[in-house]
C-alpha cells in the first residue's frame, strides 16, 4: 500500500477555515466602527462651530472689537472682583474686570465649579444698556477658567495673602 | 511538528513575555504604586482647586503619552511606506502604538471631564482643546477600524500608514489649540514653570510610570499582532496539515 | 468641605484610569494566549 499523496486529500471547505486575512472575518464590524467614528467626528466639528458662533470677548473689548457689541449674544472673559459677589434671590451679581476695564454681571443661573472672587471666568449672555445709561452683562451661564498656576494650600499666610492680592490685581 | 504548542503550560502569564518585559512591567507597576501614593496621599492640595489638583497627575501624563503614541504611529508608518525600510514589523508597531494611544486618550478625556466638573462646573464644553482632543480620539478609533477592513497584511499596512500620516497632523492642532483659540482649558503648566515641589514631583512620577507602561504595552501588543499575522499566514499550512492527518 | 465634595471625582478618575489599563492588559494577554495556542513556540522570535 502506497503512502497517500496530496492529490488524494479531500480539500473541500470545512466549517472553520483559517483565512489569510484576519480583517475579512468580520469586516462589517470595522465598517460600522468607521462609520460611527466619521459620524462622531462630524458631530464634534458641528458642535464646535455652533458654539463658536458666540463671539469670545475680553471685558476690555466690549464695544470696541467687532462682534463684541451691545445686545448680541457673546461670551466674555474677566476676573471676578474681590468683595463683588452678591446673591439676590435667583440671581447672582458680581463684577468682572479685564485689563482695567470692568462690567457688572447679573447671572440668572447658579454659579458652579470653583466660582469665587479673584478667579478668571467666562460668562455667556449679552451686554444690556441699563436705565441709568450704564451697561451691565446679562449672563445665563458662568464657567470658571482656572489658570495654570498651582500653589499648595497650606503655605504661610503672608505668602497666600500676597498670592491672592497678586491674582486679583492681575485682572486677567 | 507540534502545531498546538505547549505555550499554555508556560509559567509566563503571556506568550509575549520575556525577561525584559517582565522587568519593565514590574518597574511600571512600582511607578504606578508611587503615583497613587504621591498623587492621592502625599502631595498637597492646591490653594484654589483643593483636592481637584490630584487629577492633574494622571490627566497630563496620559495626554502626553497619547501624543507620543500617535507620534510613534506616524513615524512607524513613514518607515513602512519608505521602500528602504519597508517591513511589516513597522506596521505592527504603528498599530500597537495607536491602540495604546487610544487607551491613553480615552483616559485623558474621562479624567479631564471629571476635572472639568470640579473646576469649571461642567463635565464637558465644546471648547477648542476639548473638541480637538475628542476629534483626535475618534480619528484614531477610525484608524484602528481601517486596519481591520480586510485584505492582505501589506494592503492593511499601506492604507493604515497613509491614514496615520494624515492623522498625526492633528496632534499639533490639539496641542496649540490653547494658543490659537481662546479656550476654557488652561495653558501649559509645566512649560511655564507654574508647578513646583511635591506637585511637580507627583506629575513627574506620573509621566515616568505612564511612559514605562506605554513601552511595556506596545511591546506586548505588537507581539500579539505578530502572532495574529503568523496565525493568518500559517492558516493554509494548518488546514493542509489537518487534511493530511485525516487521510 | 469642598475637598470632600470633590473626592468622588478624584478617586473616580484614578479608578477609571487604573481599571481601564488593567482591563486592556487582561484582554491583550487573552488575545496573546489564544493566538499562541495555534502556533508552535518557534514562531516567537522574542522568546
Amino acid at each position: 500500500m502506497s503512502e497517500p499523496t496530496d492529490s488524494d486529500l479531500n480539500l473541500a471547505p470545512r466549517e472553520v477555515v483559517p483565512t489569510a486575512a484576519r480583517g475579512k472575518k468580520k469586516p462589517w464590524f470595522a465598517y460600522a466602527v468607521l462609520v460611527l467614528a466619521l459620524g462622531a467626528g462630524g458631530l464634534f466639528v458641528a458642535k464646535f462651530l455652533t458654539n463658536a458662533i458666540d463671539y469670545y470677548c475680553n471685558v476690555d473689548e466690549i464695544g470696541h472689537k467687532s462682534g463684541c457689541d451691545v445686545g448680541r449674544n457673546i461670551r466674555i472673559q474677566g476676573v471676578v472682583d474681590k468683595d463683588s459677589i452678591e446673591k439676590a434671590g435667583a440671581v447672582t451679581n458680581f463684577v468682572v474686570t479685564f485689563h482695567g476695564e470692568s462690567i457688572p454681571v447679573v447671572l440668572s443661573s447658579k454659579p458652579t465649579g470653583l466660582f469665587q472672587e479673584c478667579i478668571p471666568v467666562v460668562i455667556t449672555g449679552k451686554v444690556v444698556d441699563a436705565d441709568d445709561g450704564t451697561q451691565y452683562f446679562e449672563g445665563n451661564e458662568v464657567l470658571v477658567k482656572h489658570s495654570e498656576n498651582y500653589d499648595k494650600e497650606n503655605k504661610d499666610r503672608v505668602a497666600t495673602a500676597n498670592g491672592e492680592a497678586a491674582a486679583c490685581s492681575q485682572k486677567g | 511538528m507540534n502545531l498546538t504548542s505547549s505555550s499554555s503550560s508556560s509559567p509566563s502569564p503571556s506568550p509575549t513575555s520575556t525577561r525584559f518585559t517582565r522587568a519593565l512591567g514590574v518597574a511600571a507597576l512600582v511607578g504606578i504604586g508611587w503615583l497613587v501614593l504621591f498623587g492621592l496621599f502625599l502631595s498637597p492640595n492646591d490653594r484654589v482647586q483643593k483636592t481637584g489638583v490630584r487629577i492633574l497627575y494622571i490627566h497630563v501624563p496620559s495626554a502626553w503619552l497619547a501624543y507620543l503614541a500617535f507620534g510613534v504611529t506616524g513615524l512607524s508608518s513613514a518607515a513602512y511606506l519608505w521602500k528602504r525600510t519597508r517591513n511589516l514589523q513597522w506596521d505592527r508597531v504603528a498599530g500597537a502604538s495607536a491602540e495604546v494611544g487610544v487607551l491613553f486618550m480615552g483616559i485623558t478625556l474621562v479624567s479631564g471631564s471629571l476635572w472639568g466638573r470640579i473646576s469649571w462646573g461642567q463635565f464637558w464644553t465644546w471648547d477648542a482643546r476639548l473638541t480637538t482632543t475628542a476629534f483626535l480620539f475618534v480619528t484614531y478609533i477610525g484608524y484602528l477600524a481601517v486596519r481591520d477592513l480586510g485584505g492582505t497584511h501589506q494592503q492593511r499596512a499601506k492604507r493604515s500608514a497613509v491614514m496615520a500620516l494624515l492623522a498625526v497632523l492633528e496632534v499639533p492642532l490639539v496641542h496649540f489649540s490653547v494658543k490659537w483659540w481662546r479656550p476654557l482649558h488652561q495653558n501649559e503648566t509645566v512649560e511655564k514653570g507654574k508647578l513646583n515641589g511635591l506637585m511637580l514631583f507627583s506629575l513627574f512620577i506620573g509621566l515616568i510610570s505612564f511612559t514605562l507602561l506605554y513601552v511595556w504595552l506596545v511591546i506586548h501588543r505588537q507581539r500579539v499582532l505578530a502572532l495574529n499575522d503568523q496565525v493568518d499566514d500559517r492558516g493554509l499550512d494548518l488546514a493542509l496539515a489537518a487534511r493530511r492527518e485525516e487521510s | 468641605m469642598v475637598a470632600m465634595l470633590h473626592a468622588p471625582y478624584v478617586i473616580g478618575s484614578y479608578v477609571v484610569t487604573l481599571g481601564g489599563i488593567a482591563l486592556y492588559t487582561v484582554g491583550m494577554f487573552a488575545r496573546a494566549r489564544k493566538a499562541a495556542k495555534r502556533l508552535p513556540d518557534e514562531e516567537r522570535p522574542w522568546s
